[in-house]
């Protein structure tokens, strides 16, 4: 019996390897294109004269240093991230609770949020495109000149581009982060609640003190998502401004695929890849750090 | 405020009243877009750049014939971006992404919810950082190498560089349905003789069928979001909708009444498909981390 299990055992061991074969096999395809992403990162790699090839170790990193496009783009990338990601947060919360008092139509409004989460980010920045037709034609300046305010010049303006790009990407991402909350207020335990009215705590105290540390794992986690991707935003710049005007919009992925694809610089865009790569790495690791404290702390 | 009546049912309308205004103000805020979009769609050139925009005017067909046949006529004049071949490039892509993700994920995701193994969760964590990699960190050398193996503008390549999007939401989707099932029904599949592939067919799959669907369902939708991979991987042949929607913003003017049709063409399948997997649709976004 002992005798017929060893080999069994052994079998076992290895079967979950096997079943990866071809998981691996597609990691491995996806692993080396990276990796040589990597190593073009320390050459001049230009793709129209290959003959120039040069290893040149950290070069273009030490480029970037003393470049004031980087420095724009980094700046721009971080602060778009921190004010994006606050505000979303902060107005999903808002929905989330408004979505989650009584109030009519409360499933049909919930499924209506679904909607500009699922389009493509394209599609999404092409329909806030036509909306914002910088003449009086657009219709967000119609309805804006009712209001007194005179015709922006949306996507055509270095401030309202960058005001532009952020209404598009919340319009898309808001319901993201309001229904990650709303599932997290629905699964919050009643007792503290109950036990707060007790003890006659009302209103804004409930929710200071109960619901918003309760509901932290989540903010975190919703957070975290919005922070790797709107350091990342590519799809909206691109289909709404092209990084520009004046390169306003230039984020470090744009930036990275200007490098790469508009003035064949393949190393120098690579250079540009791995500082955002690094970004999000860090961004990403340091939030699922205090994700997993919060989630502990409060046991969810 | 306890000691005033009156003042608290006023303040409880107050507080309706807002209600209500927030709620009309996040209906407004999420369809007004599709909205103004379809009544675009339906506009003449002219009347598109109508200057206040026009509510009403004489509705027309034209953009969604010169979207469909690519034909010139008068004002509506195409760039001929071949729409119903855009189309087709994208369910072709996306099916073959998605049926590629599925047979790698499926085992995949068996052993990562189900064995013990060596490297186990550095794997999987490895999986799931393709979710929040900068995608030019793949394309550049994507492009490269597509270049010099003659995968550039083909399907195959196209379905290649989608492993990127759908294999590391598939295998975290699946894992995430696998492990709801409780291991006693393995166990006891176990005890009856059953193999792993016992296991995997006739107790894994079986009741794990939902979650089967939404995650072939989800991966479909997020396959047909991509946009910046086909950008540079793709060419005019092999272009899906949402690079094909780009093309109407052309050299000198951009084709507003033509772009907002194919901007509706384009989602029509998200909007038809997010119906069935409501539920899911946060959870896939997440990776499976929240159910």
């Amino acid at each position: 019996m002992a005798r017929s299990q060893a080999p069994m055992r052994r079998h076992e061991a290895r079967l979950p390897y096997f079943l990866l074969i071809p998981g691996l096999f597609l990691l491995v395809g996806m692993l080396y294109p990276f990796f040589l992403g990597v190593y073009y990162s320390l050459t001049n790699y230009f793709l129209q004269y290959p003959h120039l090839f040069r290893f040149i170790w950290l070069d273009n990193y030490i480029k970037l240093l003393g470049d004031s496009f980087f420095a724009y783009s980094l700046k721009f990338t971080l602060a778009y991230t921190l004010v994006a990601v606050v505000t979303q947060v902060g107005l999903g919360l808002g929905v989330a609770l408004l979505l989650n008092s009584r109030i009519i139509g409360r499933s049909g409004l919930r499924a209506i949020m679904l909607m500009p989460l699922m389009m493509p980010p394209v599609i999404t920045a092409l329909m806030w495109k036509i909306m914002m037709a910088s003449s009086r034609a657009g219709i967000l300046n119609h309805l804006l000149s009712f209001l007194g305010v005179g015709p922006v010049n949306w996507l055509g303006d270095v401030n309202s581009a960058i005001l532009s790009i952020f209404i598009i990407d919340t319009w898309g991402n808001l319901p993201f982060v309001s229904l990650i909350l709303l599932g997290g207020l629905q699964s919050l335990p009643y007792e503290p609640f109950e036990a707060a009215r007790v003890d006659g705590a009302a209103g804004w105290g409930i929710f200071r003190y109960i619901t918003l540390p309760l509901l932290k794992p989540f903010i975190i986690l919703a957070a975290t998502f919005r922070v790797m991707d709107s350091l990342r935003i590519f799809d909206v710049i691109y289909a709404a401004t092209v990084g520009g005007p004046a390169d306003a919009t230039m984020n470090l992925h744009m930036r990275a695929f200007f490098y790469a694809f508009q003035w064949y610089q393949m190393g120098m865009g690579m250079a540009y890849a791995m500082v955002l790569l690094a970004l999000v790495f860090l961004a990403s690791y340091f939030l699922m750090g205090y994700w997993k404290r919060a989630a502990e702390q409060t046991t969810i | 405020m306890r000691s005033f009546p009156v003042g608290q049912t006023a303040w409880r309308w107050i507080r309706r009243i807002l209600m209500t205004g927030a709620v009309l103000v996040l209906v407004v805020w999420t369809l007004f877009p599709f909205f103004w979009i379809f009544l675009t769609s339906l506009k003449q050139p002219l009347d598109v750049i109508a200057a206040p925009p026009k509510l009403i005017f004489e509705p027309t067909t034209q953009n969604y014939e010169a979207l469909f046949m690519g034909q010139k006529r008068g004002l509506y004049h195409t760039t001929r971006p071949d729409f119903p071949r855009f189309f087709l490039n994208s369910i072709i892509i996306s099916c073959g992404a998605v049926g590629l993700s599925f047979l790698a994920g499926v085992p995949a995701a068996f052993a990562l919810a189900r064995y013990n193994f060596r490297g186990k969760e550095p794997l999987a964590f490895l999986f799931l950082s393709f979710r929040f990699a900068p995608f030019i960190a793949f394309l550049i050398p994507l492009y490269i190498l597509f270049q010099k193996l003659g995968l550039y503008n083909t399907y195959t390549g196209l379905i290649l560089a989608y492993q990127l999007i759908t294999l590391p939401f598939t295998i975290w989707m699946l894992r995430s349905f696998f492990m709801e099932i409780p291991t006693e029904v393995e166990e006891a599949a176990k005890i009856d003789g059953c193999s792993w592939w016992g296991v995997l067919t006739k107790v894994i799959l079986p009741l794990s069928l939902p979650g089967l669907a939404v995650t072939v369902i989800l991966g479909f939708m997020f396959s047909w979001n991509a946009f910046n991979y086909p950008l540079m991987l793709a060419g005019r042949q092999t272009f899906p909708v949402t690079v094909g929607a780009i093309q109407f913003i052309a050299y000198e003017q951009v084709l507003w009444g033509q772009m907002a049709a194919a901007s509706l063409v384009a989602v029509v399948p998200q909007l038809i498909l997010s119906l069935f997997v409501q539920k899911y649709i946060v959870r896939g976004l997440t990776m499976g981390a929240i159910r």
